[in-house]
């Protein structure tokens, strides 16, 4: 900490402009979510408008009137995909941390033959195209019998190669010789795995629930392959309805606008939650 | 005799550790056997064959290698849409990673508004997948837009000779790529300074350091597997990229009745074992500064 404040205190002119530079860097990655932000209440008018506008003139609600109360006289109100999609991410979630941060401890702690075997795996689900897996995977979940199932949604999120490699590599900076000290003093593995080395691991949870979240919720892929039944489809799936194919009106391109924001905000505040949880575990941070 | 002892406790502590292993990894093991290690077999059985699509379902006749001969040697989209996407790599990449280094050493400094800057860099994670991209796209905030709006590229072309400015215009187009691709990078390179110990810092500025040398002699050693690691990262990202050329003609190739899902899947395993290569590069990277590290 101190060091970090002197650091400050001998900013020189370079810094300073680095600084800047940031400052400015910001600003231009920022753009993107006043865009999205001013565009879901723009009315018509301005929707429509070339070359396009960033920012609203007359900001107006009618857009989420239209998503909230238009869609309910549809046959699937917007109610239910966002309930949906809400139940499918928070499952996903929890399951995904359980089983990805248990996997990832055992492969970097452990010492067994399959372990190679399992790294490659994971290497290669990595590289390959998600698109290619689509309808084997497909083919599995009629012969498991989910889908229009929660469980259709749900399953093949777990197996995230992505979490449990990043995972794995933050818990190999942890040192065996914690873990070693914690068996000697009699710790069960289970005792091992919540008491060392997950509060060690913080960090690289709060990464990995940041970026299941975003694919779980943003996921269309599973609505449009798995789930036939038009009340087991989630958000992301109904907002390209709105954009594309019969329901492209006017009316569409607000709704979609207002729809994209309403997809956008639990992002911001699943990673603004998650960040204060990355601070924390810093702060505290017992690694090396 | 006392040796030999401890070594058979030792065995049956391991062994038993074994299966606490085990059982910890299960559920995350059915799950990937079953939804990605098991699909991505059948799309390699698949890739020898002639998939049609009857009206009773899928019908497979196999044709050997003909999937992959047709796209290496018959298909003059795919192998020349490699070569250019590998050459956007070989640049875009190490931009990346600079990038995304500089941006974490500033965001990891002490400064009023940090969280606020830390959450601004990382928001392009959460834009840069799935719907809200594409959505983006279609609404047309992706392109820059405000280059052409403000006249900037004219600027350039008009103050610059040509050779400069049309690099200097592509930097500027993919610059968003860029910038949106280095949030997790940048999340990564974080957690890892924050694994160098600070008393190092402080014992190296006593002995009379400055803050350029210490961030060559300690940081930059300290994340070296950090590095490698989103080295990696950024590959497999930008090779899995919704949005990349390759993607787009695997999907294509799916669905279109004359090339089928055999032929897709023919591509979607060059294209992996192309990868695979160069990953395999960056693993032996990654292993020897691991080594280095631990000696």
């Amino acid at each position: 900490m101190q060091a970090l404040f002197n650091q400050i205190r001998r900013l020189t002119l370079f810094e300073v402009a680095l600084l800047a530079s940031l400052l400015l860097l910001a600003a231009f990655l920022a753009l993107p979510i006043v865009f999205i932000i001013n565009h879901a209440f723009k009315p018509y008018n301005e929707l429509f408008q070339f070359p396009p506008t960033f920012l609203v003139k007359e900001p107006t609600l009618s857009n989420f009137y239209d998503l909230f109360l238009r869609s309910s006289a549809s046959i699937v109100p917007f109610s239910r995909y966002l309930f949906n999609s809400i139940i499918v991410t928070s499952i996903s979630l929890f399951a995904v941390i359980v089983s990805c941060s248990m996997a990832a401890y055992v492969l970097s702690k452990y010492r067994f033959g399959l372990k190679k075997a399992v790294m490659a795996m994971i290497m290669l689900s990595l590289m390959f195209a998600p698109e290619t897996v689509a309808i084997p995977r497909y083919l599995i979940i009629s012969w498991l019998q989910i889908n229009n199932t929660y469980f259709g949604h749900i399953l093949p999120f777990i197996a995230s190669p992505v979490a449990v490699f990043l995972m794995k590599q933050f818990v190999d900076q942890i040192p065996n010789e914690l873990v070693e000290a914690a068996k000697v003093d009699g710790a069960s593995e289970v005792r091992i795995f919540l008491q060392i080395v997950m509060p060690l691991a913080m960090p690289a949870l709060a990464t990995i629930a940041i970026i299941t979240f975003q694919s779980v919720w943003s996921d269309g892929q599973a609505s449009t392959l798995f789930m036939q039944d038009e009340t087991m489809k989630t958000l992301p799936y109904y907002i390209t309805t709105l954009t594309s194919g019969a329901n492209n009106t006017v009316a569409g391109q607000g709704m979609a606008a207002a729809a994209g924001l309403l997809m956008f905000l639990p992002n911001l505040m699943i990673f603004l939650f998650a960040q204060k949880r990355i601070m924390e575990t810093m702060v505290h941070s017992g690694v090396k | 005799m006392n040796a030999r002892a401890k070594g058979m406790a030792k065995l049956a502590y391991k062994w038993r550790s074994y299966g606490a292993g085990y059982l910890f990894m299960l559920p995350w093991m059915i799950g990937f056997a079953v939804f990605m290690a098991f699909p991505i077999g059948w799309s390699l059985y698949l890739a020898f064959q002639k998939v049609s699509l009857s009206g009773t379902g899928f019908k497979y006749s196999y044709i050997g290698m003909q999937n992959f001969k047709d796209a290496l040697f018959k298909d003059n989209e795919f192998t020349i849409q490699l070569l250019v996407f590998m050459q956007q790599m070989i640049f875009m990449i190490p931009i990346i990673i600079i990038f995304s280094l500089c941006v974490s050493l500033l965001l990891n400094q002490q400064f009023p508004g940090r969280f606020l800057f830390r959450a601004i860099f990382f928001l392009p994670v959460i834009f840069s997948t799935g719907q809200v991209l594409t959505e983006l796209f279609q609404q047309g905030a992706g392109d820059v837009p405000f280059i052409a709006q403000y006249g900037i590229d004219t600027y350039v072309t008009e103050n610059f000779s040509k050779s400069l400015a049309d690099p200097l215009l592509n930097i500027l187009g993919m610059m968003i790529l860029i910038l949106w691709s280095s949030g997790v990078q940048i999340l990564i390179f974080i957690a890892g300074f924050q694994t160098i110990s600070k008393s190092i810092y402080e014992a190296v500025r006593i002995d009379g350091a400055s803050p350029w040398t210490s961030f060559w002699k300690i940081t930059l050693p300290g994340v070296k597997p950090f590095i490698a690691l989103n080295l990696l990262y950024t590959m497999v990202d930008l090779f899995t990229f919704p949005f990349n050329p390759i993607m787009e003609q695997i999907k294509s190739n799916m669905f279109n009745i004359s090339t089928g899902y055999g032929y897709a899947s023919a591509i979607a395993w060059l294209y992996f074992i192309f990868i695979m290569i160069l990953i395999a590069l960056i693993m032996l990277f990654l292993n020897s500064s691991n080594k280095a590290r631990r000696a």
